[in-house]
């Protein structure tokens, strides 16, 4: 931990030999432990026609049980430990959580180590299990938010599995009960030590866990699968998409440009990442003039999300009547064309920066957060390193560095735009 | 800054119609166009508390917020903001003095708000009343309850709370209702119970402090169902429910739910901000803090006790029913008549579960024609 680290806590990093890693995190927070399981696969990794959607499929799938822990076991152990316990999916990941009393630790890891190692679950449970899935697009489809993501996302990208949400296209998940032998192969490609990273915050000592882990995860075998992800070739222009939606909302309008990588090298994520902050938060002068004086906006936030390959940097405005849907784009535009006109002032910048990294901070100020926050970088580069240099990249960004990456990524080639309003009943 | 907006409001002509806009389109656009499930659960509260103060939405109806003025507003401040009604929690590493400052500060509000009269109790509710919403939706978003005399403080409530987690803890997958319904049936994506007002529900997969109140409701949330299996859904539920409070706990749910409700209540207060939140709310029910509050309470339970509570306080008619979804004037049709629910499945299912599934869609659910109502959703909180 080096002095002027924006992780601010001790950790141990060790490998074992079958390729699984162990991030310990003794966390001065009495009683408590968080164990963040994070599988470096997630709907990026669905790489073949129709299978969309299987990643988070495949999450529903781990609770399904095990010769030794059939589901109604592993959940009476669970429940019997008091863990606050689930699991999510995105692009780039799948996170297993759990957190608990320290007494219960051991416990619950050697019960997570099982399943991993011995997942087994008949076809009925398969098919019953789609249906839930079935149930969560359902649940969010009346979210035009979702149905935005979707449309962007398909209209943005060609080839590369960003081309399709986490929750999948719907005639994929349509589909699934029907991919019971495909579901074996997913498991036997991406649920392997090579893939897999655990987070451990808390109430621990670090040498105890390691022991743990030898012991209930150490005989876990190594796979061999390598997921080659289609290359998105570059853009070739700017793309457009509406969506007419069947029942009352205000309209909403979604600017996207295409975007790189997820770097703790290069400075041009965090440049991006500023961008987003000093360009649209709500101290941003847009938001002053569209949210709060001329109020034609009610929501607007920017988003340059991590991600393992070029995603993209999203600006979305909710906007309070049809007719000024066009100038809201116009301002967004210009916004984000401003940055590589004219250098931003840089006591605005660093004080932007200084906000970001207390933000930072201060938010691990329990163990779940410690270890959900590092899930999350976890999964990108597999150490909490990743922060430190990623913070140290913040420090080192420019007026001239925003205005060179603002110029190279707010073009129009990269450029998509969907709108949705109500009709089409 | 915190002490500006509480004691000296702005009361900006321009900000207060931004955020009358705002709240009106919570209710028209958040609420009644895109969120079906938080839509039926605050449809089902409004209709647990019909003609008692609690009906009321907290952001309003549309109209009631057109009709609002900053006058208004500010009439409301100066009535309410009083001292008496005021608890200020403080945490963390403040500096000497501080403590004063801000009782000095706050001293400039009145001692007393207007006086706001008893709270009256919920009114009873002895028949089922169904409650449909019209909505264009993929499924079929299903809220029930109705009101208890249990609130935290109360003898009961801890066996109460453990009755709850045992049915259904909130986005967990250990209740009952989650593995008859989603686990074994795969009917929608969770099902879960509750003792307490639990707003946001979808956003938190723990409960949250600070919306404490001093009437409570027993509630089931069903998530949404494929329309094709929202008579069935609704049937599983209330056979579940009775199920429930006619046989009440095993043994072994008994040990493994108050073993869960023990631990988990050290989890909830994991930040300064939670453990704040959490003392105010003891403050309110007056009862010890709430971890210590809980372990005690359940510690002394038998499975008797928590049997007895269930049968005291819970029960599977004289319900309030909610459901948010399309073809709501033929769900009423079907419900009415109580037509058979068959239901069909994608995979072979155990010979148990197939014999339960002939009672259940079989299920009568008694409601009279005059408490079964469809409305439009932009009838709803308009």
């Amino acid at each position: 931990m080096g002095q002027h680290d924006v992780f601010a806590y001790e950790y141990e990093q060790h490998d074992f030999a079958n390729g699984l890693r162990l991030i310990t995190v003794p966390a001065p927070y009495p009683e408590v432990v968080s164990l963040y399981i994070v599988v470096q696969a997630g709907s990026r990794n669905e790489v073949e026609e129709g299978r969309s959607g299987f990643a988070h499929f495949f999450e529903h799938m781990m609770f399904r049980g095990t010769p030794e822990y059939p589901p109604e076991r592993y959940e009476a152990v669970m429940q019997e430990t008091g863990a606050s316990s689930n699991a999510y999916t995105d692009d780039d990941r799948t996170v297993y959580h759990s957190t608990m009393t320290k007494e219960d630790f051991e416990r619950v890891l050697a019960v997570e180590a099982d399943r991993f190692q011995n997942l087994a679950y008949p076809l009925e449970g398969f098919q019953t299990e789609a249906l839930a899935v079935l149930g969560e697009y359902n649940k969010d489809s009346a979210e035009p938010v979702n149905k935005l993501f979707e449309v962007l996302r398909d209209t943005a990208f060609d080839t590369h599995t960003y081309k399709h949400t986490t929750m999948g296209f719907l005639r994929d998940i349509e589909r699934m009960p029907q991919m019971y032998e495909y579901s074996r192969t997913f498991f036997d490609r991406f649920y392997r030590p090579e893939y897999t990273t655990l987070v451990v915050a808390g109430d621990v000592r670090a040498d105890e866990v390691l022991a743990q882990v030898e012991r209930h995860w150490g005989g876990w075998v190594r796979g061999s699968y390598e997921c080659m992800v289609p290359v998105e070739p570059p853009p070739g222009g700017a793309r457009e998409a509406h969506i007419e939606w069947p029942t009352y909302t205000l309209p909403y309008v979604m600017v996207a440009q295409r975007a790189p990588a997820f770097s703790d090298e290069s400075s041009e994520g965090a440049a991006l990442d500023l961008i987003g902050f000093l360009g649209f938060s709500e101290s941003s002068p847009i938001y002053e003039r569209l949210v709060i004086e001329e109020q034609s906006v009610d929501l607007l936030w920017a988003s340059n999300a991590d991600h393992v390959d070029p995603y993209l940097f999203t600006v979305m405005a909710r906007v309070k009547e049809k007719e000024r849907v066009g100038a809201v784009r116009e301002a967004v535009l210009e916004t984000l064309c401003g940055f590589a006109e004219a250098p931003v002032d840089g006591q605005l910048l660093a004080n932007v920066k200084s906000h970001l990294r207390y933000r930072f901070a201060l938010g691990l100020n329990n163990s779940e957060a410690i270890a959900s926050t590092l899930a999350h970088y976890v999964s990108l580069r597999r150490t909490p390193e990743t922060t430190n240099k990623l913070y140290r990249l913040y420090e080192a960004v420019t007026p001239a560095d925003l205005q060179a990456v603002a110029a190279k990524y707010f073009g129009e080639a990269g450029r998509c735009v969907i709108t949705l309003w109500e009709g089409g009943r | 800054m915190f002490s500006g907006m509480i004691l000296d409001p702005g009361w900006r002509q321009d900000d207060f119609e931004r955020l009358r806009d705002d709240a009106v389109n919570y209710l028209e656009v958040a609420l009644r166009g895109q969120n079906d499930e938080e839509l039926a659960k605050d449809v089902l509260c409004s209709r647990v508390y019909a003609g008692h103060p609690y009906e009321r939405h907290n952001a309003g109806t549309a109209s009631s917020l057109h009709a609002l003025t900053v006058a208004r507003v500010k009439e409301f401040y100066l009535a309410q903001f009083a001292q008496e009604n005021l608890t200020i929690a403080l945490g963390g590493g403040f500096p000497a003095g501080f403590e004063s400052r801000v009782r000095r500060d706050f001293a400039v509000l009145p001692l007393k708000g207007r006086n706001q009269g008893e709270l009256p109790a919920a009114p009873e509710v002895r028949a089922n009343e169904l409650y449909l919403v019209e909505k264009a939706a993929r499924g079929v978003a299903i809220s029930l309850g109705f009101p208890i005399g249990v609130t935290r403080g109360h003898a009961d409530f801890p066996a109460l709370l453990l009755a709850a987690s045992a049915l259904g803890q909130h986005r967990m997958s250990s209740g009952r209702l989650f593995t008859r319904m989603r686990q074994l049936r795969g009917l929608n994506y969770g099902d879960y119970a509750y003792i307490e007002h639990f707003p946001g529900g979808m956003y938190t997969l723990e409960p949250l402090p600070n919306v404490a109140r001093r009437r409570q409701m027993f509630q089931l949330w069903v998530r949404p169902v494929d329309r094709e299996y929202a008579h069935f859904a609704l049937r599983l539920a209330l056979h579940e429910l009775e199920r429930f409070v006619r046989d009440g706990l095993t043994p072994e749910e008994f040990a493994r739910t108050r073993s869960f409700l023990s631990k988990y209540v050290n989890l909830l207060l994991k930040t300064k901000l939670a453990e704040l939140g959490y003392a105010v709310d003891s403050d309110f029910y007056g009862t010890a803090p709430y971890p210590e509050y809980v372990r005690a309470g359940l510690r002394e339970l038998s499975l008797e006790d928590v049997n007895a509570a269930i049968r005291r306080h819970l029960r599977w008619e004289g319900l309030k029913i909610v459901m948010v979804g399309e073809g709501m004037t033929e769900m009423r049709e079907s419900i009415l008549a109580n037509r058979e629910s068959p239901m069909t499945y994608n995979s072979p299912k155990p010979d148990e579960i197939l014999a339960e599934d002939e009672v259940v869609m079989r299920r009568v659910i008694q409601v009279a024609p005059e408490n079964a109502v469809v409305v439009g959703v932009e009838q709803v909180f308009a």
